[in-house]
């Protein structure tokens, strides 16, 4: 294919990288000032390590912040945000209940 | 990292494990949504591991820097990211000889390894002859990048894949259908390395050559070959999904470089899959599913028998998503003459498709949850295989393409299949006439 022939000749070329529209970027949540006595949410979604992984980082939690609460919220998919939209109402109830959240994607 | 940027933009603080080698991907993934700076602790956990030890001791290791990431105060960019300005690339992005095209595309990223045709002004006004819809037009903004899909880009990557502008009305079509499925880009990112199998249907297929029968999927048919490249191409490029950045697919599939066939309609007994799902026969259509593994079996006998208990003998538990039946038009011909309809055959799998009594407990494996995550499918409480579900009520598809032979197959994974009508330009006829002769001519040796 690439034979002398073609040496000599210059092709002007097109991008093939689409444009992407800048989109407004937001900045992260204020941090907490410790976790001690906080109400911390263990999310985790449908990968089979995710839950594991919550499972040590809860102990680990209660070791070390022993008045620290924990929640779980169990994703049936790999995002509850953007796939399980039947259960937004649900999502956002166990949110508003935390001060800080500890997600697991089990990747 | 979708739901950590959801929950960060709902006024609390996050982390988000995440294994070390996946740092661009959830990167990548947090700056789609509009927080390029998220707080991610890197693990040494591979993906799906179930080892509970390693589990144990990667995430002891970093605990303390996961209490660190909700307590540390937030940087300045942290706080604040600086806004990014609109990209505004040089419509001539390159020149050179075609060596050097190829050498610049390749480094840049844009391709798929091969050589491509270079994307010139000439060759791209070429490949718009085969739409009416305006060179600029957004088709499209495809996840996770929210690349503009217009009908130019799409143009451009099809002639670098070697397309003939009669292909454009079904890449149009495969953007949408690309779209159309929420999770499609998850599929083409995810660890298990899900490739789009797409399938054709109606007169488009005949018009532009696509291969129904003989090695329907083999190399060797310029629409089958190159229809699945320019959509692997678009998924790079469009979607910003790009190997091992986004596309985490842990063993990779060769299906990516192009997976495609013509359904047999002239020879399958069966509704094609475009009428099944509520189109006209006069229609041309797209389908895409999203397998990750293909199979092929010679059957205990070529009667509807034979075959069906070969599909039921070859189904294993350690299987996920949809499962669909590839049957060459002769055993499709055996099972309709039968009096099995593509009904019948989907409900046979589906209720026949069991874990053997004593499977988990010979292997000494816990039997006692789902397999199938995705669709809730697997040995779980019940020894079905496949469980209908409000995700995928219909987990069992059929495609008869193939020649006349009695070897047959299935692909399995990947959410239900999506179809799109392909919308054909005015001077269609025209246009076929101009490229259908384009055609291998083997000669006798």
């Amino acid at each position: 294919m690439m034979s002398a022939d073609n040496t000599d000749t210059v092709y002007e070329v097109l991008s093939p990288w689409s444009e992407a529209d800048p989109i407004p970027l937001q900045g992260l949540s204020p941090r907490v000032d410790g976790l001690a006595g906080k109400k911390i949410g263990l999310l985790c979604n449908n990968k089979r390590a995710a839950p594991v992984i919550l499972d040590v980082a809860e102990r680990l939690l209660k070791e070390k912040y022993p008045t620290a609460e924990t929640s779980y919220f169990h994703a049936r998919t790999f995002s509850v945000s953007s796939l399980e939209l039947d259960r937004k109402d649900e999502f956002d109830d166990w949110l508003k209940g935390l001060d800080a959240v500890i997600a697991s994607v089990g990747d | 990292m979708y739901d950590a940027i959801y929950i960060e933009k709902a006024g609390k603080p996050t982390v988000t494990f995440a294994f070390e080698h996946f740092l661009n991907d959830a990167m990548s993934a947090a700056s789609s949504k509009g927080m390029p700076v998220v707080r991610v602790v890197p693990e040494t956990i591979v993906s799906e591991s179930t080892v509970v030890a390693d589990i144990e001791k990667a995430i002891t290791a970093v605990f303390d820097d996961a209490v660190a990431a909700l307590t540390k105060p937030l940087t300045v960019e942290e706080k604040s990211p600086k806004p990014r300005e609109q990209e505004n690339p040089p419509r001539i992005v390159f020149k050179g000889s075609l060596e050097d095209v190829n050498r610049f595309f390749y480094q840049r990223g844009w391709t798929d390894g091969l050589p491509i045709i270079p994307p010139t002004e000439a060759a791209v006004a070429e490949m718009l002859t085969g739409t009416d819809l305006p060179a600029d037009h957004v088709v499209v903004e495809l996840e996770p990048r929210r690349g503009k899909a217009t009908v130019e880009k799409i143009a451009i990557n099809a002639v670098m894949a070697g397309c003939l502008p009669t292909y454009m009305p079904l890449l149009i079509a495969g953007v949408e259908c690309l779209s159309d499925n929420p999770v499609s880009g998850m599929m083409a990112a995810s660890t298990g390395s899900f490739s789009p199998f797409w399938l054709i249907n109606g007169p488009i297929a005949k018009d532009i050559n696509a291969r129904a029968t003989y090695g329907a999927t083999s190399p060797g048919d310029i629409a089958n070959a190159t229809i699945g490249r320019a959509l692997g191409l678009l998924t790079k490029n469009m979607r910003g999904i790009r190997k091992q950045i986004e596309d985490m697919g842990v063993l990779g599939n060769p299906g990516k470089y192009s997976w495609v066939a013509a359904e047999n309609e002239e020879y399958s007994p069966f509704e094609s899959q475009h009428v099944e799902r509520g189109l006209n026969k006069e229609d041309s259509a797209i389908t895409l599913t999203f397998p990750q593994s293909f199979q092929q079996m010679m059957p205990f006998g070529t009667d509807a028998k034979g075959l069906l208990a070969t599909v039921i003998g070859s189904i294993v538990p350690a299987r996920m998503g949809q499962f669909i039946l590839l049957l060459t038009p002769t055993n499709a011909r055996s099972c309709a003459d039968a009096g099995w309809t593509k009904k019948a055959i989907k409900d046979y799998i589906v209720k026949n498709a069991v874990v053997p009594e004593d499977y988990f407990e010979r292997l000494g494996i816990d039997g006692s949850r789902a397999f199938d995550r995705g669709t809730g499918s697997g040995p779980g409480g019940t020894r079905d295989i496949f469980r209908p579900s409000q995700r995928d009520p219909d987990p069992v598809q059929v495609f008869v393409y193939g020649g006349f032979g009695s070897w047959m197959g299935f692909a399995q994974g990947g959410p239900p299949p999506v179809t799109r009508k392909v919308e054909l330009p005015k001077d269609w006829t025209k246009l076929v006439a101009k490229y259908k002769n384009i055609v291998p001519n083997y000669f006798r040796y």
